[in-house]
């Protein structure tokens, strides 16, 4: 095991910042968790009733994590505990791809491996920098329940069971490392595992026994196939189980031990699924820059245009759910109305919501897109294309078509899983007439977003990537998150995704509606004006 | 003749740095034009200009007659390129990139172009099967000459194509110069490989530093330069023999050989004196571009070490001249051009 220091200290150079920055986000969560759920179900009574509503309701379920009790600390485990599991999965399983299929693609662990630290040595020095990383986050994690006033060994079990979700997600960042033999493709396969385990673990608990008081779930054993799930089954504050922890500390072991035992049988660049040979001349249609951005886009517009179907179908679906109950329990209903924001109508309230979503995802659809333009301008693609007959302009904007394409087709799906989630409904169509309102109200804030990465990208390109995708999430997290950790409603609407035009009992809210138009427009010219006398700016 | 290419002082400036310092470079109609400078002299940053890709800080270019800055994409239509790093899209095959970027240019469709890819994929020995990530740099570069040799263009700019390429390709590579050359194409060659420019070109611009430091025909640059002349030292055939030749300067001994450096047209002269001095092993090597390129790279001490043995007196100094200092370096340089050429043999 030569060279383990030394590659060790450069993982930890590498990732420095955005290890601090994922480990801050996460950490700034669990602490803002406790402000969130003490302002927003402060007594008792609050907490048992919101409890009572998901019991009923177990679509909730899908996106929190286990009940188990209406205490403080138990509300802030079940409301957050799968959200800190997973940014600390997500984490992981990226960062260990980025060190070993990363590196392997790019060819620097040939490199490497051509040194005394040999085959062993890189990724060792993952498996230790990745664990470095989560018991570090862990360690913050349980500060952070410490410094609300938590118990310690609750505290201390929430820490340890995010150290060692991360620690597994490694492990499967590290076998999908050795499956396949493109960095893409691995991330790509430990995000699915990732994203099909959380979801079987929610719906595993979606499917449990509630107890007699509804305050508990007994999970149903879907979700002991998932390390969410184990996770969730530890029940700091209440139960404080060891037995889910010693299951996540044998399934990081053998999941890290497999990674290892796989890379010995296997050469260099290889890898255990092959990919497959591709065509040996283009299709005719692949004849110009517009189609081979909308080429390389595809796959990833398919994953946000299927997500935006789901939150169009959950928008509807839950929305009816949740009036049902509402209107059988008078104290759940205040909750409920809470929830999405107040203004009377539950079910409208809560597609508003979801459509704020739908437009977030439209947003990134679009901004991913305009993104690429920046990638293959420091990969050299760009070149390779501006120096055909293509104008600067027309190169640009062809980015922007096809974002704007891939923004507008995600809300379209939207629209049409909430139309598909309503039809089995008694009042359907009046909340298809909302549905799709709202979606209509989304397109301009995605659209901002496409014009003002392009602007970036045209101005500042070396800033595109993280501008671009900051300014979206800022956007998202006031007009999502603003107005339930306190914001005022008029700060909120400078988010534009929450002065989308609205649909309300009689009519429309146009809300910003204008101001958003201008400030694309503008933003959009701009970006295409300026265009003209842009260089090729290829260094990273 | 009309030029393809002009260039009149032009400068481009990163931040403090000058990539270009005032390169005036002139290439016409159907000429094979070696760009030849060291990295970083400036080479790729003219092509990207020529490309429209890059805008110069200050003078002109016109590539046929106009601005390739604000005509990029007309005059692209004419133009085929191929960069001296080729990136591709990792997840498009090689075939598919190269009929991507033939149809960019305006062809890329049609028998003949079908039968033109088979061809040169057959000559390059090129699979275009695999996904651009998993080839090698030569592949890469295989996929970029491909596309650019595949429909017909009235100028290639072509920056240091070869490199990655095996000896045996880079005769395919050959070939296919010779070709469009015969078609009446104009070709630019940035090149640090003397002997690809040597073979090829017609023509032939030095760039050092962001200037254009030497310009003509390589037999005019020949004329300036010397023959080195080497044989076995042997009683006879001493280093006070060889000095004695008329012409001759230069004259050292390293490990058993003579050698010496003698002006072009003297060589003819010269050679009887050998033959009563009854030398063995001669070796006569005709004055290479090498030489001429250390001349003007020669002149940072850092890069050619001088040696205490040449006697050399600047008998190649005078285009070398542009500057006072370089001009007398130069004179050292070539007296180092012998033994270093010998070292490397």
């Amino acid at each position: 095991m030569n060279g383990i220091l030394p590659l060790l200290r450069q993982r930890l150079r590498r990732d420095g910042v955005q290890l601090a920055l994922w480990t801050v986000g996460t950490v700034a969560l669990a602490g803002a968790g406790y402000g969130g759920v003490q302002s927003s179900y402060g007594d008792e009574q609050e907490r048992v009733a919101l409890l009572a509503t998901v019991m009923a309701n177990p679509v909730i379920l899908l996106f929190r994590g286990l009940p188990s009790g209406a205490d403080d600390d138990q509300m802030v485990v079940f409301l957050l505990l799968p959200w800190l599991l997973i940014l600390a999965a997500l984490m992981s399983s990226f960062l260990a791809v980025r060190h070993t299929r990363g590196d392997e693609e790019d060819g620097r662990l040939e490199l490497l491996s051509a040194t005394p630290a040999a085959r062993w040595s890189p990724s060792v020095a993952t498996v230790i920098h990745g664990t470095i990383a989560n018991v570090v986050l862990g360690v913050l994690v349980t500060a952070a329940f410490l410094a609300n006033g938590a118990p310690a060994t609750g505290s201390v079990l929430v820490g340890l069971s995010c150290t060692l979700v991360g620690v597994v997600f490694l492990g499967v960042g590290l076998v999908a490392a050795q499956l396949l033999s493109t960095s893409r493709g691995a991330n790509s396969l430990a995000t699915w595992i990732l994203v099909g385990t959380f979801v079987l673990a929610g719906a595993g608990n979606a499917l449990g026994t509630p107890s007699d008081d509804l305050t508990r779930m007994q999970s149903s054993w879907l979700t002991w196939l998932s390390p969410f799930g184990w996770a969730e089954n530890v029940r700091a504050f209440d139960a404080n189980a060891a037995g889910p922890i010693v299951l996540l500390a044998g399934a990081a072991l053998v999941l890290v031990a497999g990674a290892l035992a796989l890379q010995s049988r296997r050469d260099i660049g290889g890898a255990f699924i092959a990919e497959r040979a591709g065509r040996a001349s283009a299709r005719s249609a692949l004849a110009s820059n517009l189609a081979l951005v909308a080429r390389m886009s595809t796959p990833s517009v398919v994953g946000w245009v299927v997500g935006g179907a789901l939150v169009g179908i959950l928008s509807t679906s839950l929305g009816a759910v949740a009036s049902e109950i509402g209107g059988e329990n008078p104290a759940v209903a205040d909750v409920l109305d809470k929830l999405s924001g107040g203004g009377g109508d539950l079910e409208r309230g809560i597609v508003v919501v979801f459509f704020m979503m739908l437009g977030i995802f439209a947003a990134c659809a679009g901004v991913q897109t305009i993104v690429r333009a920046r990638q293959d301008e420091t990969r050299g693609t760009a070149e390779a294309v501006l120096a055909t007959a293509i104008s600067r302009v027309r190169w640009l904007g062809d980015y922007v078509i096809v974002a704007v394409v891939a923004a507008s087709a995600t809300i379209a799906a939207g629209v049409l899983g909430a139309v598909l989630g309503a039809v089995s409904l008694t009042d359907g169509g009046g909340l298809m007439r909302d549905a799709a309102l709202a979606g209509a109200g989304q397109l301009l804030p995605a659209w901002l977003f496409i014009a003002l990465t392009a602007l970036v990208f045209v101005v500042a390109p070396r800033l595109t990537i993280a501008l671009g995708w900051t300014l979206v999430m800022v956007a998202a997290m006031i007009g999502l998150f603003g107005p339930l950790f306190g914001l005022d409603e008029d700060v909120a609407r400078l988010s534009p995704f929450a002065a989308a035009l609205t649909p309300t009992t009689t009519g429309v809210d146009a809300g910003g509606t204008w101001w958003v138009a201008v400030v694309t427009a503008a933003f959009a010219a701009g970006a295409l004006t300026l265009m003209r006398r842009r260089e090729l700016a290829s260094g990273g | 003749m009309t030029s393809v290419i002009r260039t009149a002082d032009l400068h481009k400036d990163f931040g403090r740095v000058a990539a270009l310092d005032g390169l005036d470079l002139e290439v016409g109609e159907g000429q094979v034009h070696g760009f030849l400078g060291p990295n970083g002299a400036g080479k790729s940053t003219t092509i990207r200009i020529l490309l429209g890709l890059a805008r110069p800080t200050s003078g002109s270019a016109q590539v046929f007659g106009s601005d390739p800055w604000t005509g990029a994409a007309t005059l692209h239509r004419r133009i085929a390129y191929v960069p001296g790093d080729v990136s591709l899209w990792p997840n498009i095959s090689g075939g598919e990139s190269i009929d991507l970027l033939s149809r960019l240019r305006g062809g890329g469709r049609g028998a003949e172009y079908t039968a033109s890819v088979q061809r040169l994929s057959d000559a390059f020995e090129f699979d275009p099967r695999k996904k651009g990530r998993a080839y090698s740099k030569g592949n890469r570069q295989k996929v970029a000459l491909i596309a650019a040799f595949a429909v017909p263009a009235d100028l290639y700019i072509l920056d240091e194509p070869t490199s990655g390429l095996d000896p045996l390709m880079e005769v395919v590579f050959r070939h296919e110069i010779e070709r469009v050359r015969a078609a009446g194409a104009t070709v630019l060659l940035s090149s640090h490989i003397l002997s690809e420019v040597e073979v090829l070109c017609d023509r032939v611009s030095i760039i050092r530093a962001g200037r254009v430091v030497e310009s003509g025909s390589l037999a005019d640059m020949r004329h300036l330069t010397r023959v080195d002349v080497s044989f076995a030292a042997s009683p006879t055939a001493t280093r006070g023999a060889a000095a004695a030749v008329p012409g001759a300067q230069g004259v050292t001994e390293e490990a058993g050989r003579v050698s010496l450096t003698l002006a072009s047209d003297a060589v003819a002269a010269a050679l009887p004196r050998l033959g009563a001095l009854g030398v063995e092993g001669l070796r006569v090597s005709p004055p290479s571009l090498e030489e001429l390129f250390l001349r003007h790279y020669g002149d940072d001490p850092a890069t050619v070490p001088a040696t205490s043995g040449g006697t050399g007196t600047g008998g190649g100094t005078g285009t070398a001249a542009d500057t006072a200092p370089a001009g007398q370096v130069g004179a050292e340089a070539a007296g180092t051009a012998g033994p270093l050429r010998r070292d490397r043999r």
